[in-house]
């Protein structure tokens, strides 16, 4: 009798955490499905920087513009790790964590100082917990990125690299390469590397036949930051879209796990009562042939 | 270059595509006063300042708020790239 009524209760009680984690499925499909969105609207922005930036550059030029400025040794950087601020998103934090400590070992071993901006409650938790120092720690960033959200982040490196007084810029994030592959990644957002610089200056440039408006130096030194911005911008976008896929395959996995576990539980719960019938039917039995 | 009498126009921030289309006439705030582009202009990148871009299509004239960025111009395509704009 009391072994079948704790099994109803376990079965009740697993019955809901299903209920709990398959809303959260569908929250996390909902969510990724806009931030996917995001994703693919960020990208004619940049490609279009890119370009552009692309036909200014010299390489010749590059140390004229301080953030384009190859430092010929590094000396301090700084690592910015983008982290989720919940969890129940399966190991999407831990791998990020993980490879940003890679990072860091790697940096450090090469004699370079390395100081850490860490967002996200998961990450801050993590490094607080180890008695990482870390430089800034923020947990403001919305779901919903908005390219100001990457200047918080960068403006104050971006200025510290002008100055010289960090040597390379990294943003440890979550690629989003389909809602299945999202590994972790290392983006170098400073010093700025132009794609294929050489490559796309057309001939009409080099022709003289471009009107440039102030100049190129000027146009430069005002797209670049913009480039930087965007990229990390690009990042956040991208590590959102991450996380929300990686909570809906967690979650996925929960729903399913809870479904396997309440039939095994059923199978229990209908064992335990058939016995119990046939027990009080043995009994009956039993007992209407002591009395004959 | 064939000779052409319409311009493609797009408008572009970080997270989204404000407009998409063709024109006959295009003016963009640069950074030093307004500049305008008919079909067939010579390439041109400029820096924008803060205002208002029109666009005009088929005698209908949009207006955009532009803030920053810049202004791509190369084979009719007119490409205006802005860390925030907005149609009005």
């Amino acid at each position: 009798m009391s072994k079948t009524r704790e099994i109803k209760r376990r079965l009740r009680s697993i019955e809901k955490t299903r209920q709990i984690t398959r809303t959260m499925e569908m929250v996390a499909t909902s969510k990724m499905k806009k931030m996917t969105d995001l994703v693919q609207a960020a990208r004619p922005y940049s490609m279009g920087l890119e370009e552009v930036i692309g036909r200014l550059t010299d390489p010749k030029l590059r140390q004229r513009y301080p953030l384009l400025r190859q430092p010929s040794r590094q000396r301090r950087a700084a690592v910015i790790l983008l982290t989720s601020n919940r969890g129940l998103a399966g190991a999407f934090n831990v791998n990020l964590i993980r490879e940003a400590r890679e990072l860091m070992g790697r940096l450090e071993a090469d004699g370079v100082g390395v100081e850490l901006h860490v967002v996200g409650k998961k990450g801050i938790a993590f490094f607080r917990f180890q008695n990482q120092e870390m430089v800034t720690t923020r947990t403001d960033i919305p779901d919903r990125r908005e390219p100001q959200h990457a200047a918080w982040l960068v403006d104050e490196p971006m200025k510290a690299f002008e100055q010289e007084e960090l040597d390379a810029v990294y943003v440890v994030y979550s690629q989003f390469r389909s809602a299945l592959s999202i590994p972790p990644a290392v983006m170098q957002v400073l010093p700025v590397e132009p794609a294929k610089a050489s490559a796309q200056r057309d001939a009409d440039l080099e022709a003289g036949m471009y009107i440039l408006s102030p100049g190129p130096d000027e146009i430069l030194n005002k797209l670049l930051p913009l480039y930087v911005r965007n990229r990390v911008y690009r990042a956040l976008v991208e590590t959102s879209a991450a996380e929300q896929s990686s909570r809906r395959t967690a979650m996925k996995n929960a729903t399913d796990n809870a479904g396997e576990i309440i039939d095994n539980l059923r199978r229990t719960f209908n064992r335990a009562r058939q016995a119990q019938i046939t027990q009080e039917i043995s009994e009956i039995v039993g007992g209407a042939a002591a009395l004959e | 270059m064939p000779k052409q009498s319409r311009l493609s126009v797009v408008v572009i921030t970080p997270d989204a595509t404000v407009f998409e289309g063709e024109a006959e006439m295009v003016v963009v705030p640069a950074w030093d006063g307004e500049v305008g582009f008919l079909p067939n202009h010579a390439p041109m990148m400029a820096l924008l300042g803060h205002g208002e871009m029109r666009v005009t299509a088929q005698g209908q004239l949009l207006r955009f708020h532009v803030d920053g960025g810049f202004v791509h111009v190369a084979a009719n395509l007119v490409s205006v790239l802005s860390e925030r704009a907005e149609a009005r």
